[in-house]
């Protein structure tokens, strides 16, 4: 049997969802490792994908992802993007490549979004809920999001600023004739999200992942690593992944996918591990 | 010595210091000179009755903790428990509890941050991973907007720091009640994971006797933050100490600090080598160095010019007891630490990353049992060690208070009036808003969430079934007309909520928060509180032995407002139990029209304290629900033998509020959507409806139902699931859709409405 493909997630300081990320990669038959901000370039070269995780990076000095957007080990992340290799940011993980300009990399290299604070009604701050997404027109070339269909997925969110913007004379149609649209917040049958709480942050154009050009880099908020399992998945969720988890004996609920799973397991059949 | 006396009592006055002239004089005595500053304040700190347990600890040996499970007892920062075997090790949980209520008052975003950052050093230093942090907080009503803003400074100051540090919250309570309102509490729990062959105890190793070792200080550079804080939090508000006895939070750097940690000890462990593991909390340097040393039988040297400080100049007296946070002590092998100071410096970058953070070498543990401090090439302490660990003891008075038993003059009754009361009052309302400012989620462990069950359940060990529950509770209306039930039911509803999600509870932390210790009167509810707690503990064991244990815990004193009225007494427990299989864990929502409501335990004429009197009647005296250890013990048995048996669809304790409240919360967490309800065959009576005497409601399947005869605890169905989302009974119903709504919301309204 060939060896797995070896996926880096990387840890910066204050970074804390690379374990359980890096655990759901090898769940989904991959070999997910965690791997320090210093490691040398060299070590990183034979990866054949990255995942930056969630968390706080550098405590969000600046502002969330800019920090570590200028880490050299980023540079290692930004070229290998360039060269087509898949890379995932997740939650802080996507604020550091809005912030170094992968996605939605119209000019690679060049900041064209912000991830700003969240707009909740009622108040203001940090938000965890669990939301419903469903991929964009043609996010399906993505190797994150080939095995997804335009069913809700529901994930949770966790996070303060998440609220996607971009300048004044960028269109919801720019945004998917340049096939950037990863990820749409929806209601829990699959409709695009019209207002809160759908889109639990007022992220522009319902926008929860940005895609760059080339379909190989994804910029999600929501956390498909909590959401792996349907275990996971909250008792009364609304919708088709609540049914199944409000059905579900107690050993399909031990052992059957989540939600989440499919951006994992959509990489691994890119990668061509077969299950 | 006695010429002495004047000096040391200008010298307390002075600097400020907490400590009586009698003890003073005491410590002159052990130094057998005038005491150095240094002396003093570490004195101070040390026999604060937050570090010493003066007034308390003699009343504390009463508490059971031992049992079977127990690793490690109440003693060292955290507990013990065995937890489950997987991949060919033994796993432990680490558990501890600790109020931070006079700081979060003071300045309640700090403060609260400060707390949640202080519980989790105390999990890490056993050699644990935290795997989560619960946090139970008492304000004033949110009426008042001092107390708002102090409820969500608090609120924002747990989310800081706890979703940054990557810990998932576990959930907690919150309860409003007007002796809060200028003193609130803010009790932190935390929980962590740690294989049974990897604790590390939290003093210099016995090996040290024969080996030089060092004692290495890690973190944040030492500033003049905390100093004083320990006595801080043993005085009372009125006191002129204040904003500056206050820490500062640094959750991201706790973290690399923390990840760093981890690959230090990985080293230490596969070397091999005995080291000893220590937080820095209260006191600072001066209390780790000292307590380090002392537990471990000896004495140290140390070099306070060798720590980092971002502030030039500060006198040794700040350097060794400030409070400043993200630290912690090793005592390890001289040849070692240098390999341990790169890990921290270089590998990890500390210095680079947080400027003047880092790992040194600040003394030496030596044979003799003597504490020597150097600064400058100064002596500025010397003392023997086992005067400033072993502390003092005082005494207190305890003289009994009445309380109002009266009941109402007559009882109402209208169950759509009276629920949707309940539903929207302060203690009745869904706590939802505040948990979503938290990360219940990080680490992707969580099965079930704060609000979706009775406990919280975890599934700490990837690939193996052991599922973790938690809960905490304190009921300050019990305590106020009760203290000893006060106490009782903070053990009874935490174990009943394990109960309930069908977890068996192993064992508990309590935190007692009170008034001031000096006033016989709440010595009295004091003492009354740990005796409600021991006999409730020594009534409920079901995991083995002969209690449910005790195993961490804290005092906390001086909770008064600033004419010195007393908070209401306010013991809280948490209470942790263990899922042999997590799949088999209950949430309370409704699943499936047509299945039976079940009630476990009977319903008695004792309502005072509860939500029906106070928000309905506006009474609040009555007699408290009585604590019945066996038949809480034979309810508890009976409920995890039917969730063992997969017969249990949903499972809910009844506490605040009565049957039919907890009826009303199982149709509300199954959500409008769902479109389930509960039909109650039950007479329209104030003591069926809204009696708090404790048990519990389990929706069954019709053909599921096992005889009821003759089963060791009172069991009988009451009611039906229904196609509707609506709650009725004997000639009334209330539709839930709006009400839901408002129940889910209104507690935004209430506390973050000027946002």
């Amino acid at each position: 049997m060939s060896a797995r493909p070896r996926i880096a997630v990387i840890q910066f300081p204050g970074s804390n969802c690379e374990y359980e990320t890096a655990r759901c990669l090898s769940d989904a038959g991959l070999e997910g490792y965690v791997r320090r901000w210093n490691t040398p370039a060299s070590e990183l070269e034979s990866c054949d994908a990255f995942v930056l995780p969630g968390g706080f990076s550098f405590q969000d000095r600046i502002r969330a992802g800019a920090v570590a957007a200028k880490e050299r080990v980023t540079d290692s992340v930004f070229e290998a993007a360039c060269a087509g290799k898949p890379v995932l940011g997740i939650c802080n993980g996507a604020q550091i490549l809005v912030e170094c300009g992968l996605v939605p990399g119209w000019e690679c290299g060049r900041v064209e979004a912000a991830l700003a604070s969240n707009h909740i009604e009622g108040r203001t701050g940090y938000l965890s809920a669990w939301i419903n997404v469903v991929p964009g027109p043609s996010a399906s070339r993505s190797p994150w999001l080939g095995l997804a269909s335009s069913a809700a997925i529901p994930l949770p969110i966790a996070h303060a600023e998440g609220r996607f913007m971009f300048s004044p004379d960028v269109d919801r149609a720019r945004l998917d004739e340049s096939l950037a649209t990863g990820l749409v917040y929806a209601d829990s049958s699959g409709a695009e999200a019209t207002g809160y709480p759908d889109n639990p942050n007022g992220s522009f154009g319902a926008l929860a992942g940005l895609l760059n050009p080339a379909g190989n880099v994804l910029a999600m908020m929501p956390h498909p690593e909590r959401a792996f399992n349907l275990w996971q998945v909250p008792p009364a969720l609304p919708g088709p992944w609540g049914d199944a988890r409000r059905a579900a004996g107690r050993e399909e609920l031990r052992g059957n996918p989540g939600p989440g799973r499919v951006f994992f397991e959509s990489l691994a059949a890119f990668l061509g591990v077969s299950r | 010595m006695q010429d002495i006396s004047a000096e040391l009592a200008e010298v307390l006055q002075s600097r400020g210091l907490s400590m009586t002239l009698e003890e003073a004089v005491k410590v002159a005595s052990f130094v057998g000179r005038m005491p150095t500053p240094l002396e003093l304040h570490l004195f101070d700190t040390m026999w604060s009755e937050h570090c010493s347990y003066k007034s308390s600890r003699k009343l504390l040996k009463t508490l059971p903790v031992s049992a079977p499970q127990v690793v490690l007892g109440p003693g060292e920062d955290a507990g013990i428990v065995e937890f489950a075997e997987h991949g060919g090790h033994l796993w432990d949980i680490v558990v501890a509890h600790e109020s931070h209520n006079h700081p979060s008052q003071v300045l309640p975003v700090e403060g609260a941050a400060t707390g949640v950052g202080g519980i989790v050093r105390d999990v890490y230093c056993m050699g644990a991973r935290v795997i989560g942090v619960m946090d139970l907080l008492r304000f004033g009503p949110p009426a008042s907007s001092s107390s708002r803003a102090v409820a969500r400074g608090v609120v924002q100051g747990v989310w800081q720091y706890g979703n940054a540090l990557g810990v998932p919250n576990l959930g907690g309570d919150t309860v409003f009640h007007e002796g809060y309102e200028s003193n609130c509490l803010v009790n932190v729990v935390s929980v962590g994971l740690v294989r049974h062959d990897r604790i590390i105890h939290s003093f210099v190793p016995g090996a040290a006797r024969g080996t030089p070792y060092v004692l290495v200080l890690v973190g944040k550079p030492t500033d003049a933050t905390g100093f004083g804080g320990a006595t801080f939090a043993s005085a009372d508000l009125d006191s002129d100490l204040g904003m500056g006895a206050v820490q500062v939070a640094d959750p991201f750097l706790k973290r690399v600090v923390a990840e760093a940690n981890a690959r230090v000890l990985d080293m230490l462990f596969e070397r091999g080598v005995d080291f000893g593991f220590k937080d820095l909390g209260a006191g600072g340097i001066a209390c780790v160095s000292s307590e380090m040393a002392s537990h471990g039988g000896m004495g140290i040297e140390l070099w306070l010019d060798k720590v980092p400080v971002s502030v030039p100049d500060l006198p040794p007296e700040v350097v060794a007891c400030a409070e400043t946070q993200e630290r912690f002590g090793l005592a390890v092998p001289q040849d070692i630490a240098y390999e341990v100071v790169q890990i921290y410096n270089e590998e990890f970058e500390l210095p680079r990353l947080y400027p003047g953070a880092g790992a040194s070498i600040i003394g030496r543990f030596t044979s003799d049992r003597t504490y020597l401090v150097l600064h400058g090439g100064r002596e500025v302490a010397c003392a023997p060690v086992e005067a400033i660990t072993e502390g003092i003891r005082h005494d207190r008075e305890a003289c009994p208070i009445e309380s109002d038993v009266s009941e109402p003059s007559s009882r109402p009754v209208d169950p759509p009036s009276d629920l949707s009361s309940m539903a929207l009052s302060p203690s009745g309302v869904s706590r939802s808003p505040l948990y979503s400012f938290y990360d219940s989620e990080v680490q992707a462990a969580t099965h079930l969430r704060p609000g979706e069950a009775d406990s919280v359940v975890v599934v700490p060990i990837p690939g193996c079934s052991a599922g973790l529950a938690v809960s905490g509770d304190g009921n300050p209306f019990y305590g106020e007309l009760d203290p000893y039930l006060g106490g009782a039911h903070a053990v009874a509803e935490a174990f009943r909520n394990v109960v309930a999600t069908g977890a068996v509870p192993l064992c508990a932390t309590d935190c007692l928060n009170y008034g001031s210790p000096e006033n016989p009167e709440v010595f009295w509810q004091f003492s009354r509180g740990v005796e409600g707690i021991a006999d409730a503990c020594r009534a409920l064991a079901l995991a083995g032995g002969e209690a449910l244990p005790i195993v961490s815990g804290n005092v906390s004193f001086y909770n008064q407002s600033r004419d010195g009225a007393a908070i209401p007494p306010s013991p809280i427990v948490a209470v942790f139990g263990r899922l042999d299989d997590f799949t088999r864990a209950r949430d309370i929502s409704l699943k499936r029209a047509g299945d039976l409501i079940v009630l476990v335990g009977e319903r008695r004429d004792e309502l005072g304290g509860g939500l029906y009197y106070r928000e309905c009647l506006g009474h609040r005296g009555g007699a408290v629900p009585s604590f019945r250890g066996g038949e809480e013990l034979a309810m508890a048995r009976l409920v995890l033998d039917w969730i063992g048996r997969d017969i249990v669809r949903a499972s809910h304790d009844i506490s605040e509020g009565g049957l039919a409240f907890a009826a009303m919360e199982m149709a509300f967490a199954s959500g409008p959507h769902n479109g389930l309800g509960v039909r109650l065959d039950i007479a329209c009576d104030p003591v069926l409806l809204y009696s708090e005497t404790p048990g519990y409601l389990l929706e069954v399947g019709p053909d599921d139902l096992p005889a009821l005869a003759g089963l060791a605890a009172p069991v009988r169905v009451i009611g039906e699931v229904v196609p509707a989302f609506s709650i009725s009974g004997n000639g009334w119903e209330l539709n839930l859709r709006e009400l839901c709504e408002q129940w889910r919301d209104r507690l935004a309204a209430m506390v973050w409405r000027e946002e």
